[in-house]
């Protein structure tokens, strides 16, 4: 019996030094600690009043700051990073960088709301918390603390080896040449018409999974909205809600969207609805039911920005964009060809 | 109730066992092997408790029926009757909707609920039916207590291993049964510790890569060559960790309770022909097919021809015992056929060398698996037509271009959807698991065949895994051979 508590007590030991002080995953995880860093860094070096986009993989896909900043006149940040990435981390993160009179729209995916405790508590946040950001770990609840430090599977340690393994022999990682990149606002650019051409048949295909009405409003992630909603109240901060983008021919359930609306309702905040319930046809997408491509993405924020400008407090200044527009791509440049 | 949930580990094992020995030291071992009964019934009514008066009403008529076959002087005509009727609960509960689809096609479905474990504790008690109308030995059926603690113990009852009655029952009325053994029962968590292992780490972790390339080809996706391979042979480490690792813990936990079972798993892809693998994979189910089939058939005393018939026979049974359906019915006949073509090969050449004979029987082995695991003949054609290659050999852009020798046969693609997670890495990250998976498999000594010394060893390269999987993973994937 004592060789095998010793066996378990090794075991357990062997596991937390592994997986909290040498196995990594520069490639995956790595990137989305990057983005999110960056995210934070930019936002970080802005004083004056600015915009904070956080969602998941739709906040950098199918918005762009580049274009929304401009027209309600004040920086944005493109803080959506993934659809795993736990709300409770991004919202921890931003707090400390969100002054009175900034302004955060969430634009938050269905599942974002949808998603269990435990499954929140196992996102890749976990992991990056556990290996790098001890400072954030500390400060969530002790069932998060626990959860992180056991939030890695055989999977994550086969992949830890292959990354690292990858990463020192100069492996190129071609997800950029597939993709496209990010630009300073942390906005996903260069996701062309001609590079999703190729994903046109699985797109065709997809499709897109709906969290029923009960899943979002008794979803932990509602809970963390709300929790972020009353904090921002206490901060001066004001929050709009809004809606992810998704195929026109898969629309968000009436029922789905009333428990969206009523947590923003409740809590006093704004929800930015477009008429089209930022739904587009399947042709506007890249390679997901989240992700526009680059020329709907840019109409899209267009659309956000103009609905989101009567809802900032601050006057326009005209014409929009000489004081933060970015130009990062000649789709900038082009007029929308529809709002 | 799962072995591997946390239900099942933190709260019904501590107290089963804290019953059991507490009754056992302070009251008797009668009262414990009550406590383990009832204890037994908890656990399977936990599923579904409208199944538990089927199977009290199985019990209670076996042991009845077993005591009138040793009672009687017409044995024989009891045993007709008691196995009549158990096949008859079998064949109402499983396969009366098969059979009315194969008479009446167009008829609406019976759709019966087929209740939990209703195969194996059928066949346990026609086991014990034939053995007590042949062997004169009645302790099996003496006593209602021992019989019904062998037939509802919790570590068997719902996957098995088919344990003969009168391996069990005697252990069950030995002194002293109910009182805690220590190396019993450091031996018994051990074993239960690496099976659950097996299940959480290992078998879940390939039947997610194999429910991608199976549900693509059910949703009659056309899969390339590595994406149906990759999917088949991650099916076959799944259902192997999966079913060996259920049994690994049956006999842990019985182990625990100082009941000793038999092997049921023995390194079976290591098997150099066909008749070994049935040595080696389920041995308690082929034991059971040769003993109360196979010979009752005929087996190999009634001419070449015959022995062929009989062999095909029980194995298209043993498809049909997995499920009501002709994926089953064909997997047990390949299988059939695997072991009638091995025979007459044995007739006429000497062994292949061993190497080989491994790797055909393997290869073998995991092309009946598409069969078992695809949801009907167009997804298995589906899913073989893709491992033929006819619908292409691709990988993904980085590999061909880090290996160019390959971009002649090769075709470049971004992602391959139908691997893994459908990402960059995934081709990379699949290829390393299924790796470890078959080194494991064909090249680590099977729990059982572990030494005292190097299982501490497995539990500590591995108990830390299952722990996440046990308690913080979000979803529990049942056992494979529930649903047989």
């Amino acid at each position: 019996m004592r060789l095998l508590l010793l066996s378990c007590a090794a075991s357990l030991l062997l596991y937390t030094l592994a997986f909290a002080c040498m196995l990594d995953r520069p490639l995956t995880l790595g990137a989305l600690r990057a983005r999110i860093d960056a995210n934070l860094a930019t936002g970080a070096m802005i004083a004056e009043p600015k915009l904070v986009v956080i969602a998941g993989s739709n906040g950098p896909y199918s918005h762009r700051c580049a274009i929304i900043g401009p027209l309600i006149n004040r920086p944005c940040i493109n803080a959506g990073v993934a659809v795993g990435i736990g709300l409770d981390y991004l919202f921890l993160r931003w707090q400390a960088l969100l002054h009175p009179g900034d302004v955060v729209y969430l634009p938050l995916e269905e599942a974002q709301y949808a998603r269990t405790r435990a499954t929140v508590a196992l996102g890749p946040d976990a992991a990056i918390m556990l290996r790098h950001d001890l400072a954030s770990l500390r400060q969530m609840p002790l069932d998060r603390q626990l959860a992180a430090l056991f939030s890695s599977d055989l999977r994550a340690a086969i992949m830890s080896l292959l990354e690292t393994g990858l990463l020192h022999s100069g492996f190129r990682d071609p997800r950029m040449m597939a993709t496209g990149a990010a630009n300073v606002w942390g906005d996903h650019v260069g996701h062309t018409l001609a590079l999703g051409a190729d994903n046109a048949p699985t797109l065709a295909a997809q499709t897109p999974y709906h969290p029923t009405a009960a899943q979002i409003e008794h979803g932990y992630g509602m809970a963390l909205v709300r929790g972020f909603l009353r904090w921002a109240a206490t901060h001066q901060v004001r929050v709009v809600g809004g809606l992810p983008t998704g195929f026109a021919d898969s629309p968000i359930g009436d029922a789905s969207l009333a428990a969206i609306r009523a947590v923003y309702r409740d809590e006093g905040s704004d929800f930015l609805e477009l008429p089209n319930r930022s739904r587009y046809p399947r042709a506007d997408f890249f390679d997901s039911p989240d992700h526009l491509n680059e020329p709907a993405q840019i109409r899209h924020s267009w659309a956000v920005a103009l609905a989101l400008r009567p809802m900032v407090d601050r006057p326009i200044v005209s014409p929009p964009g000489q004081k933060v527009r970015l130009v990062t791509s000649d789709a900038d440049r082009s007029p929308p060809a529809q709002q | 109730m799962l072995f591997h949930s946390t239900e099942f580990v933190l709260g019904f094992l501590p107290a089963c066992l804290a019953g059991y020995f507490l009754l056992g030291r302070y009251v008797g071992d009668r009262s414990a092997l009550l406590w383990l009964i009832a204890a037994s019934l908890f656990f399977y009514g936990w599923w579904n408790p409208a199944y538990l008066p089927l199977l009290c009403g199985s019990v209670l008529m076996n042991f009845t029926i077993a005591s009138y076959i040793h009672r009687s002087a017409h044995k024989r005509a009891w045993l007709v009757v008691g196995v009549t009727l158990n096949l008859g609960l079998l064949g109402w509960f499983k396969y009366a909707d098969f059979l009315l689809h194969i008479v009446a096609p167009t008829a609406p479905g019976l759709h019966i609920t087929l209740p939990l474990a209703i195969s194996f504790f059928t066949f346990q008690q026609i086991m014990l039916l034939v053995d007590a109308a042949q062997a004169p030995d009645r302790r099996a059926t003496a006593e209602l207590a021992p019989y019904g603690a062998f037939v509802t113990f919790f570590p068997h009852l719902i996957a098995g291993p088919i344990v003969r009655p009168s391996e069990i029952i005697p252990q069950f009325l030995e002194r002293g049964v109910a009182t805690p053994n220590r190396d019993n029962l450091t031996d018994g968590l051990v074993i239960f510790l690496l099976g659950l292992g097996k299940k959480l780490v290992l078998a879940d972790m390939f039947g997610g890569f194999a429910d991608i390339g199976f549900g693509a080809a059910r949703d009659g996706v056309d899969l390339s060559f590595f994406e149906a391979w990759y999917a088949t042979l991650a099916y076959a480490l799944q259902i192997y960790f999966d079913f060996s690792g259920y049994s690994d813990m049956a006999i842990g936990l019985a182990r625990m309770l100082n009941i000793r079972f038999p092997m049921n798993f023995d390194s079976p892809y290591r098997s150099g022909n066909i008749a070994e693998f049935w040595r080696r994979w389920h041995m308690t189910l082929g034991a059971f097919l040769r003993d109360y089939l196979f010979i009752p058939l005929g087996g190999s005393r009634m001419g070449e021809r015959r022995r062929v018939s009989n062999l095909i026979l029980t194995m298209l049974l043993a498809g049909l015992w997995h499920g009501a359906a002709w994926n089953f019915v064909v997997w047990g006949g390949l299988h059939g056929t695997y072991l009638v073509t091995h025979a007459q090969y044995r007739r006429w050449f000497p062994p292949l060398p061993l190497l080989l004979g491994q790797t055909l029987t393997l290869l073998a082995v995991v092309l009946a698996w598409v069969p078992f695991r695809a949801s009907g003949y167009a997804d298995a054609m589906a899913m073989l037509r893709g491992m033929l290659g006819l619908n292409g050999i691709v990988l993904p852009r980085m590999i061909v271009e880090t290996f160019p020798s390959l971009s002649g046969w090769v075709g470049p693609v971004g992602i391959m959807p139908f691997l893994g997670d459908s990402r960059t890495l995934s081709f990379p990250e699949v290829s390393a698991c299924l790796l470890l998976g078959w080194v494991i498999v064909l090249a680590l000594p099977n729990v059982q065949r572990m030494t005292e010394r190097s299982r501490p060893w497995a539990l500590a390269s591995g108990f830390a895994l299952t722990i996440q999987e046990l308690l913080f993973a979000p979803h529990v994937a049942p056992f494979l051979y529930f649903q047989f």
